[in-house]
Formats: C-alpha cells, sequence, structure tokens
C-alpha cells in the first residue's frame, strides 16, 4: 500500500477505498468477473498509475472509481460515504463536483464550441453564469487553447482536443482527477505532453490523479502504480 | 442543471439535428396546418350563417308539407335557390290554396308567399344549362326575401313574362354577362331579366304562375313551401302556436302526427349549427388523425435521437449530468420540435386557409371567407408542445436511465 511521506500534506488521508470488491459479467448463462476481489485504498494526493494487460480489468476498475459503474459485490467508498447508499441523483452531483473525467477518445460533445463542452459540467453543478463563464475562460487559457474557445472539437487536432477534455475535468475544481488512457490515441511526442500536464497538476496543485496505461514509461510519472492480472492486484508499488 | 440552460441544450439540439428532424417537424406542420385551416373555415361559415340569420331575423317562418324534416342548408324559402324541394307525389301530404285561405284568416300574420322549386333548362346566346328556379308570388316576395337588389328590381304583381336572376348567372354562368332587359330562354319560352340580386348563385326567380308552366311536374295550386312572415316578432311563439293549431284544424290531422311542419328561422339556425358543428368535429377528427400520425413521427425520431446520442448522454452523466436533467433536455427537446412544427404549421395553416377559397370556387360554404382566430393559433401551439411531450415522454425516459457505463461504451 502506498506510505507516502514527502509528497503532498494531505498524505494520508483516504479518499477512495475498495473492499472486496467484484466485477462479474454475466453473458447469457456464462460469468465473466472481470476484477476479483478487489481491496484498495487511494490516498488524498496521490498519483496512481493501473498498469496491465489488455483485458486485465483495468477500465472495469476506472469506471467503478469513477462511479460510472456499480460493483456486482463489495463496497466503494467515496470520502467516506458508501456511494451504494446514494440516490442517483446525489450520486451524479458527487461525480460532477468530485471527479473530473479524461477519456482515451476525449468524448467531447462534437455539436457545441470549445468552450461550451468546457462550461458543461458547471452548469450541471448550477454555477452562476458569470462566475462560470469566467473559470471556463480562464480553465482554456490555463491548457494553452484561448484561440480555440468558439471552434468545434471536429476543427482540432487530437492533442487539442485531449487539452479540451483536461480542461472540462479540471473545470470544476475536482480533488480527483480519472484518466483511462489518456494518450492512447496521440502520438508520443503530444503523449508526453499530456502526462506533463497531469504531473504539473498534480505536483503544483495537489490533485489526486488516477491514469490507466499500458504504457511502462509513461507508468513511471506516478508515484504508485498498481498492477492487474486477470481482475486481480498482481503488485502495487510506489517510487519515492 | 436549471431549466434555462436545459432550454438551451435541448435548442442547440434541433439546430444541429438532421433532415430526420425536419422531416418529423413536417409531419407536425402537415397536421397542424391543417387544423387551422378547417378551423378558419369553420369560422368563416359561421359568419356566413350568422350573417343570414341577422338579416332574416326572427319574423320568418316557413311551412312546409310533410313532417318535420328539420331545417335545410340552403335557408328558409329557397332563397339560395337550393334543389331541396320536396317533389310532391299525390300520396304525399301537399300544401294548397286552403292552407293559404287559413293562414290569411291568422291576423298575427303579416305577408305570405307560396313558392314552389324545380330544376330547368335555360340558354342564353346559344348555351344552356340546368339551373334552379324557384316561383314566387310576386306581390310579396320583394318584401319577404333576404335577398337585395343589384340592378334593375325585383319582381312585382304585375309581371308576366320576367325573372330575377342571381350575380353567379349574370356574371359567370354563360361566357359573357346577362344585363338587364336582355332576354334568356327557359324550356323554349323567352323571358326578359328585370333584375339581377346581390348574390353569387345561379338561381332564377319568376312569378309563381309562370313557374308552374315551366316546371312540368307541379300542380298548379300546391306549393312546396309557404314563407311567412310575423307582425310582431316578440310574440313569436304564441304566433307559431295559434298558426299551427290552425292549421292542424284546416288539415284534418292530430296535434302528435302533423303532416306539415313550421319552422322559425331560430329553429333553423340551431338545426343548421348543429349541422355545421357535426361537420366540423368530423373535418377536425381528420385532421387530429393527421396530427397523431405526425405525433408518431415524433416518438419514432426520439427514439432515434436517443440512440444516436447515447455516447453523449454517457459523457453528461460522466461529467455530473442527473437523471432527471437528461430527461429535461430530451422533454424539452420533443416540446421544441412540436412548438418549431406547430409554429411553421400556423403559418401554412394561414395561407392555406386564404388559398382555400379561391381553390375550391366560391362554393355556397366558404362565401364567407375564412378567419383565422388567435384561439386556434394559441390552441394548436399548445396542442402541438402537448404532442411533442407525449412523444418525447418514453424516448426521454429511457435516455435517462441510461447506465453511464453502458452509455459511454455505445458507439
Ligand atoms: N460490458 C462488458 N460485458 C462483458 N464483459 C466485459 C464488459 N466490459 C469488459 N468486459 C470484460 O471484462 C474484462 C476486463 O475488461 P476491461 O475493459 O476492464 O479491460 P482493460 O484492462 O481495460 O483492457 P484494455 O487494456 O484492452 O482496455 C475483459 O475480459 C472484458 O472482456
Ligand atoms: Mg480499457
Amino acid at each position: 500500500m502506498a506510505t507516502k511521506k514527502t509528497t503532498a500534506a494531505q498524505a494520508g488521508t483516504v479518499l477512495l477505498r475498495f473492499e472486496n470488491v467484484w466485477k462479474i459479467y454475466k453473458m447469457g448463462e456464462v460469468e465473466a468477473p472481470a476484477l476479483k476481489n478487489i481491496t484498495v485504498k487511494i490516498l488524498k494526493g496521490d498519483f496512481v498509475a493501473i498498469i496491465g494487460a489488455s483485458g486485465s480489468g483495468k477500465s472495469t476498475m476506472m469506471n467503478l472509481i469513477g462511479c460510472l459503474d456499480t460493483p456486482t459485490k463489495g463496497k466503494i467508498f467515496l470520502k467516506n460515504q458508501d456511494i451504494s447508499s446514494l440516490s442517483e441523483s446525489d450520486l451524479a452531483s458527487l461525480r460532477g463536483r468530485t471527479i473530473g473525467f479524461i477519456f482515451q477518445q476525449y468524448n467531447l460533445i462534437p455539436s457545441i464550441t470549445t468552450f461550451d463542452n468546457v462550461l458543461f459540467p458547471l452548469e450541471f453543478l448550477e454555477y452562476d453564469d458569470e462566475e462560470a463563464q469566467k473559470r471556463t475562460r480562464d480553465i482554456l487559457l490555463k491548457v494553452g487553447l484561448g484561440d480555440k474557445m468558439y471552434n468545434r472539437p471536429t476543427q482540432l487536432s487530437g492533442g487539442q482536443q485531449q487539452r479540451v477534455s483536461i480542461a472540462r475535468s479540471l473545470v470544476t475544481n475536482p480533488e480527483i482527477i480519472l484518466a483511462d488512457e489518456p494518450t492512447g490515441a496521440l502520438d508520443s511526442v503530444t503523449g508526453r505532453e499530456v502526462l506533463e500536464m497531469l504531473h504539473k497538476l498534480w505536483k503544483e496543485e495537489g490533485k489526486t490523479i488516477v491514469m490507466v496505461t499500458h504504457d511502462l514509461n509513461l507508468a513511471k510519472y506516478a508515484h504508485t502504480t498498481i498492477e492487474l492480472k486477470d481482475g486481480e492486484i498482481q503488485r502495487i508499488s510506489t517510487n519515492d | 442543471m436549471k431549466l434555462r440552460k436545459c432550454l438551451k441544450h435541448a435548442f442547440e439540439m434541433v439546430l444541429h439535428s438532421k433532415i430526420r428532424s425536419w422531416l418529423t417537424i413536417l409531419g407536425i406542420v402537415i397536421g397542424v396546418a391543417s387544423v387551422i385551416a378547417i378551423m378558419s373555415i369553420s369560422s368563416g361559415m359561421q359568419t356566413v350563417v350568422s350573417n343570414q340569420m341577422g338579416n332574416l331575423g326572427g319574423d320568418i317562418l316557413t311551412l312546409s308539407a310533410g313532417a318535420s324534416r328539420g331545417g335545410n342548408m340552403f335557408g328558409p324559402g329557397g332563397d339560395r335557390g337550393g334543389s331541396g324541394g320536396a317533389s310532391a307525389t299525390n300520396k304525399t301530404p301537399e300544401l294548397t290554396r286552403t292552407d293559404v285561405q287559413a293562414l290569411k284568416s291568422l291576423p298575427d300574420l303579416k305577408l305570405i308567399d307560396t313558392e314552389i322549386r324545380g330544376t330547368v333548362t335555360i340558354s342564353y346566346l346559344g348555351k344552356s344549362g340546368k339551373v334552379s328556379l324557384t316561383g314566387v308570388d310576386p306581390a310579396v316576395w320583394s318584401k319577404i326575401t333576404t335577398l337585395t337588389i343589384a340592378q334593375g328590381r325585383m319582381l312585382d304583381s304585375a309581371d308576366q313574362n320576367v325573372v330575377v336572376i342571381e350575380g353567379g348567372l349574370a356574371n359567370n354562368y354563360f361566357g359573357k354577362p346577362v344585363g338587364i332587359n336582355q332576354m334568356i330562354t327557359i324550356s323554349g319560352s323567352a323571358f326578359r331579366v328585370v333584375g339581377i340580386v346581390d348574390d353569387t348563385g345561379n338561381g332564377i326567380y319568376m312569378p309563381i304562375n309562370m313557374a308552374y308552366q315551366e316546371i312540368t311536374d307541379k300542380t298548379t295550386g300546391v306549393y312546396d313551401s309557404i314563407v311567412i312572415k310575423v307582425k310582431d316578432e316578440s310574440q313569436l311563439d304564441a304566433t307559431i302556436n295559434k298558426t299551427t293549431a290552425k292549421l292542424i284544424a284546416v288539415r284534418h290531422v292530430t296535434a302528435k302526427k302533423p303532416d306539415f311542419s313550421l319552422t322559425s328561422s331560430k329553429q333553423m339556425q340551431a338545426t343548421r349549427s348543429a349541422m355545421m358543428s357535426t361537420m366540423n368535429n368530423f373535418l377536425l377528427a381528420i385532421a387530429a388523425v393527421s396530427l397523431i400520425v405526425g405525433a408518431v413521427g415524433v416518438a419514432n425520431t426520439m427514439f432515434t435521437s436517443v440512440l444516436e446520442k447515447t455516447k453523449e448522454i454517457g459523457i453528461m452523466k460522466a461529467i455530473g449530468a442527473r437523471n432527471k436533467d437528461v430527461l429535461s433536455i430530451f422533454l424539452m427537446n420533443s416540446a421544441l420540435i412540436g412548438l418549431v412544427g406547430g409554429i411553421i404549421g400556423i403559418m401554412f395553416g394561414i395561407v392555406l386557409s386564404g388559398l382555400l377559397p379561391v381553390l375550391m370556387g366560391e362554393t355556397g360554404m366558404l362565401r364567407g371567407g375564412t378567419l383565422v382566430s388567435l384561439n386556434s393559433v394559441f390552441l394548436a401551439i399548445g396542442v402541438s408542445v402537448v404532442i411533442g411531450i407525449l412523444a418525447g415522454a418514453i424516448p426521454a425516459y429511457r435516455a435517462s436511465k441510461l447506465k453511464p457505463v453502458d452509455a459511454l461504451r455505445y458507439e
């Protein structure tokens, strides 16, 4: 388990906890366990990389961490709240406030502008208009897209789109950022840029970052590495 | 999410929607346009009827033979020159001179006009056709009819071989207009036109004694109807009762089984409105069916749209959308489709109701033109929005219930 001494001031606070979590996909009569009895803690202010072979259950675990999916068995605690005890709408609000998602395929909404894409999460949290627009503008400037605010996602390069999606994940100022193969669709140079960005968020702003990757070079950016194999945790390592 | 924001996103969805959505909107457009057109025609018809009734006043009674058949669409006294007159055979009850004598003995009645009706062949400048002819009492008719003279004069008690014709016959029927003092031929005999009445119909009026010769199946002294003007309109009901009693006595029938019907213009109006509302309801039902078809189209589009947007729904949920946010956005989207369809439909409907009288010709029913009321506009908008919401309800609900992870995985 990650025992951090130096990194963040909040080290030691548990942000997210899995307790004997199983995820079993049922396909007709056949049951296929994707996660088997996972118990793990993610500390506030940690940078976690989840690695493992294809099909080892990385995305499944990520979806559970992000409260996008529910476990078949076991319990998940986010900020000490059992998420299965929350109503749908409370869970959605918690997700909106606490978690920012970065997807491999960016997952931007194609029909609206960069600006509106980044603004979107704030609208669900019912921010007031002025505040929301200021935040959106600031964050877009921060990721270097000041000149692309009113373009549609299709008019941007892959790297730019991923920066939009990073901006969208940051705009609500979440405690935890989840990135499932954030560089998967990018070339190595752009991919590294994205990683540097995440690293900076962790280092300088104390965000908790959980990233799925199968690129061991990128995993080196992380502080803690969780290795999955066939739905089980093979190893957890920290580099200090 | 605030409703205002939901509305904004719903609006963006409509703006960026594919041709399919616009086709869906077309379904609503057609439905709403036909409802508006039908409602406007019916209010136009209502205006015509109330105008006619206004002219008539409540002081006219129409007596016809046979038990009550209700009113007839073409007005009391056959002023519209309709072919509604019963062609009496010997077995059926008749109106005769006896009845007229009886009526004349009643002090409450002011004027009595005897009429017969039939169809005759008319020719002018080598062209001919069949039109309806009304034989009237030339001394009384001009004082009792609602028609107004446009050129020339009404019939006079001394008139013999003369006719008064309606405007439609005068102006449009034979390639060339028929003028005052010109001769027209009716079943071989020549008649001089002395008057043209302000009306678009094709009817002819002539003294009843001449009409007996032209309408071959009528017996002299037998009338199709007797039009009566009462002295005091405020005593209408009492007058009707007295007149009925008198007729029962002279015709040797019982009050329970009268062989005649005496209708006032008021009753006629009631009958006519009843008939019109039946017809309106029928037409509206047809229009409603087309609206329902439009609604099914909206539902279909919404289902497809939800499928198409599954991934976006997943994204929205990942970034904090609650089920009810997704529900509101999709419901408002379909409500907007309904609204846009409704508004375009109303515009088409207004154009259509303006064109209809032109397209269909100035037939009796559209004579008064059409009238698009503000009520029908609001009703149409309301109905189309409600239809949009109803049609979108199930797809929107399904969209809102999607599990984020499943929605995100959808390609
Ligand atoms: N919706 C699903 N229905 C059925 N089985 C699934 C579903 N999603 C994942 N699985 C199965 O669960 C296992 C873990 O899948 P998961 O997507 O978590 O792998 P992964 O580690 O993310 O792989 P990759 O590196 O290829 O993305 C796989 O065997 C996969 O086939
Ligand atoms: Mg994966």
